[in-house]
């Protein structure tokens, strides 16, 4: 061998994988956070529903709070679960 | 007199009054007064006082009256003014015993009223004060007052005020003066007889008309001065009869003083005997005159040495300020401290053109590569010079502080001229770099530049664009693990936090985050890969970044076939990564990559450092000797940019070889296989890491459209909650919200306004032209 890897140091960057830019419930960029929210990532992650649409989950979940009966998708009307892969 | 009674009876004045007046005339002269004699006319006045049928009171009040009267008249005429006849009045032999005569007869009397006014207290407490009550009762009543009486000391008092004091008053104050103007000619030496006397005499004229100050003096033994208010005191004739004339005179000798010395001296000395003359009249002030005339005179003092002088004390102020002369400066610090600041503001100006030239001078000469220390630490020489010399000079004086402020501030945010941009921002960012860089300097000192750096940021207008470089510099610092400590890095996040608030530091801390959160994530990843017996081989270490957070520039992905060598790893850590957080893309930034590389195909082994690009170059010829750059290429798929840059330093090092200049094409790339170098251990260096100008310039570029996307954004924000607002007003309103990070100039913020109303957030309202209204 010529030639050997001793070591890499690797940089990356994530962002969400979303539909959209902006959160279809406050509006605001996925890249940031929920007007409740003070910093991005992890404490403020995004969520998918079935339906393919996403929100932050902040957003989502006090959406489906104000739902007394159909829980649905604020975007689409179709009924409302979480995308678990 | 036999029995004492309290009982009211029937009694001839005369018989009574008669012995009375005679114990009078003793005290007010001060003469011996047995005690027996006394008690008994103590009960004598009671008795006057009750008399039946009719009280006497009035009567006695009457008498008393014309005998004091008579008792000063009389006192004018013998002891006062005895001797003091036209013939002599300008022999001055006699001259200086008008005053002494004066204050004799005056001390000796007004020691007496106050026995008077004890021996009286019954005809003061019962007739008098009840027959007060009853006047103001009567006024209401719109019924003359009957007789106006006041108690026997106040009484007293006018008496003399209207008998000795309005007839002398100009003789007095005549000679009261000479006598000030003695003790000024002689340097305050008048010999302390003369100085009481004078000084008695001045307070008698405002004792005369505080009789309850001079009586209470006695009754309580107390010094009342203090607890006084000097606006309760009744000080009319003070003022209109020597107060008056005292400060116009005192006034006309200040200014001839003042020519005289203008005459003599050189402004340095003038404003030394100026301070000299300013602390002499305050003690004379205080030797001679009532204590409400201090300011006043200090006043006279000021405005004929120093407001009427003032172009002449200006006049060389010019070199004063900018040869330092720390004395002169001090003294015309003190001279022009109690005047109005607007007049002080020809030495503040020239304070402040001083310090901006010599700012100027230190900074605008700068060239090189260390500018950005020369910068830093040549501001913070001149502003630590300065803020020295006024702690010295100017009493740390918040006039001075703020022309030291606006003179740094006018410095540092100097625009070279009106194309080019000011580069302090950048200057001041990167001399934090080097200082948190990995170096030899010890922490402490580090620590100490790092706070010495925030005063200068401080000054800083386009804060914005030092948040940029800062961010980037850090960005590189955390990335390629140069930091000197992590320590003082948040330190330094926290001083610029503090300076700026939170959203100022809000993305700095969430790289600073990113990069713990990264080193948990390999840990959990190297034991996840131990559960599973896995060997990758190579000792990863990665760091995944939150892509809003880095100034990671474009995000524009270079492409690039990553060699099979690292491809298992790399794919071993995403698919741990994925399955760790759902809903995220990860994207990998090569060209910060860097690993290290053992070579063994030389005599010795080294052990390299170099980026991902030019590890997998090197990689490639594992299996040959020698190989094109276009075969390098094709099968890196790297493009010609990115090739060249990552090729040109490995040919610079000598580990590859190629046989032409221009590194494309055929240009065969063969490995040197007679590479030495002394150390075993070693770095490619990489054209990446050194900054290039297109950086700078792109940086300066974002912070253009990150300006624009605030303003817009504060616009919106202000016309939301004012929904109409006139042009001038949101221009305020919008400058004071970005006031934090910059400056903007107005042509921008108007090309904003213009963009909000193409976009329909604002429109122009219908019936005026300068005013915007929200639309919802």
């Amino acid at each position: 061998m010529k030639v050997t890897i001793k070591s890499w140091t690797g940089v990356a960057s994530w962002r969400w994988i979303a539909n959209d830019e902006n959160c279809g419930i406050c509006r605001m960029s996925f890249e940031s956070t929920c007007p409740e929210c003070a910093l991005p990532g992890d404490d403020c992650p995004l969520v998918w529903g079935v339906c393919s649409h996403c929100f932050h989950m902040h957003c989502i979940v006090k959406w489906l709070n104000l739902q007394p009966l159909n829980k649905q998708c604020p975007m689409c009307r179709q009924s409302w679960k979480f995308n678990i892969h | 007199m036999a029995e004492m009674s309290l009982k009211p009876k029937r009694v001839e004045f005369g018989e009574i009054w008669n012995p009375l007046s005679r114990t009078v005339e003793s005290l007010i002269t001060l003469r011996a007064v047995d005690r027996k004699v006394w008690n008994a006319c103590f009960s004598d006045v009671y008795t006057l006082c009750v008399a039946q049928p009719e009280p006497m009171a009035d009567r006695l009040y009457t008498e008393t009256k014309n005998f004091l009267e008579s008792h000063v008249r009389d006192m004018l005429a013998n002891k006062v003014m005895a001797k003091h006849d036209a013939a002599n009045a300008n022999n001055t032999n006699s001259r200086p015993d008008l005053l002494q005569r004066y204050y004799t007869t005056w001390t000796e009397y007004s020691q007496g009223i106050q026995y008077l006014h004890k021996l009286y207290n019954y005809l003061n407490q019962q007739h008098i004060k009840k027959q007060k009550i009853t006047d103001t009762d009567t006024m209401y009543s719109n019924q003359t007052s009957a007789a106006g009486q006041m108690e026997i000391g106040e009484l007293g008092l006018n008496i003399w005020r209207v008998i000795m004091v309005e007839y002398l008053a100009e003789d007095l104050v005549r000679h009261i003066l000479e006598g000030i103007a003695a003790d000024r000619a002689s340097n305050g030496t008048l010999d302390s007889h003369r100085v009481q006397v004078i000084n008695g005499v001045i307070h008698s004229f405002v004792e005369v008309e505080n009789y309850e100050k001079v009586i209470n003096d006695v009754v309580n033994n107390v010094d009342n001065e203090k607890t006084q208010k000097p606006d309760s005191l009744n000080l009319k004739l003070y003022q209109e009869h020597f107060e008056g004339p005292m400060l116009e005179a005192s006034g006309a000798y200040y200014m001839i003083e003042a020519n005289k010395l203008l005459q003599r001296c050189t402004v340095s000395q003038y404003l030394q005997e100026v301070i000299k003359i300013l602390e002499c009249e305050t003690k004379r002030a205080e030797k001679f005159l009532h204590k409400t005339s201090l300011p006043k005179l200090r006043k006279q003092c000021e405005e004929k040495f120093i407001n009427d002088r003032l172009g002449y004390i200006y006049s060389e102020c010019r070199d004063m300020v900018s040869e330092e002369r720390r004395q002169d400066l001090r003294n015309m610090y003190i001279v022009l401290k109690p005047i109005q600041d607007n007049l002080k503001a020809e030495l503040i100006q020239t304070f402040l053109e001083h310090i901006k030239n010599e700012g100027l001078e230190t900074v605008y000469a700068l060239k090189g590569e260390n500018i950005h220390i020369a910068f830093v630490e040549n501001m913070l020489k001149v502003h630590h010079k300065y803020q020295e010399l006024i702690a010295d000079v100017f009493e740390n004086d918040s006039l001075f502080l703020s022309a030291l402020d606006k003179a740094c501030a006018s410095v540092i945010n100097r625009r070279p001229s009106e194309r080019q941009p000011c580069r302090s921002a950048e200057y001041v960012a990167k001399y934090c770099d080097t200082l948190l860089k990995k170096s030899k300097t010890c922490e402490a000192e580090i620590d100490q530049k790092l706070t010495n750096n925030i005063t200068i940021f401080k000054y800083i207008e386009d804060k914005d664009v030092y948040q940029k470089f800062y961010s980037r510099l850090l960005a590189k610092r955390l990335i390629h693990e140069q930091s000197q400590s992590m320590d003082a890095e948040e330190g330094m996040i926290n001083r610029l936090k503090q300076a700026c608030g939170y959203e100022f530091t809000n993305k700095l801390h969430r790289m600073f985050t990113d990069i713990s959160v990264s080193t948990d994530l390999n840990n959990k990843f190297n034991n996840h890969l131990k559960d599973n017996d896995i060997d990758l081989g190579i000792n990863l270490s990665i760091k995944v970044l939150q892509a809003g957070a880095w100034p990671l520039g474009s995000t524009q992905v270079i492409p690039f076939a990553v060699p099979q060598e690292f491809e298992k790893s790399i794919k071993m850590f995403e698919d741990y990564y994925h399955n760790l957080f759902s809903g995220r893309k990860l994207t990998w930034l090569h060209h910060m990559c860097h690993g290290e590389l053992k070579l063994s195909h030389l005599k010795k082994s080294y052990i390299v450092t170099m980026q991902t690009y030019q590890m997998a170059i090197i990689l490639l010829f594992e299996t040959c000797d020698t190989l094109s750059c276009r075969e390098i290429q094709n099968t890196l798929q790297l493009n010609d940019e990115t090739f060249q840059k990552h090729m040109q330093p490995m040919i610079e090092s000598k580990l590859l070889i190629a046989n032409s200049e221009n590194l494309s094409g055929d240009t065969r790339i063969e490995l040197n296989f007679d590479y030495t170098n002394k150390r075993t251990k070693f770095k490619i260096s990489s054209a990446l890491q050194k900054e290039t100008p297109q950086e700078v310039e792109h940086t300066i570029n974002s912070v253009d459209e990150d300006r624009k996307l605030f303003l817009q954004a504060a616009i919106v924000r202000i016309m939301k909650a004012r929904k109409v607002l006139k042009h001038n007003a949101l221009i305020q309103e919008v400058l004071s919200l970005s006031k934090v990070s910059f400056t903007p100039n107005i042509a921008m913020i108007k090309k904003c306004v213009e963009s909000l109303i193409d976009k329909q957030y604002i429109e122009r309202t219908a019936n005026s032209g300068d005013e915007y209204s929200y639309m919802a």
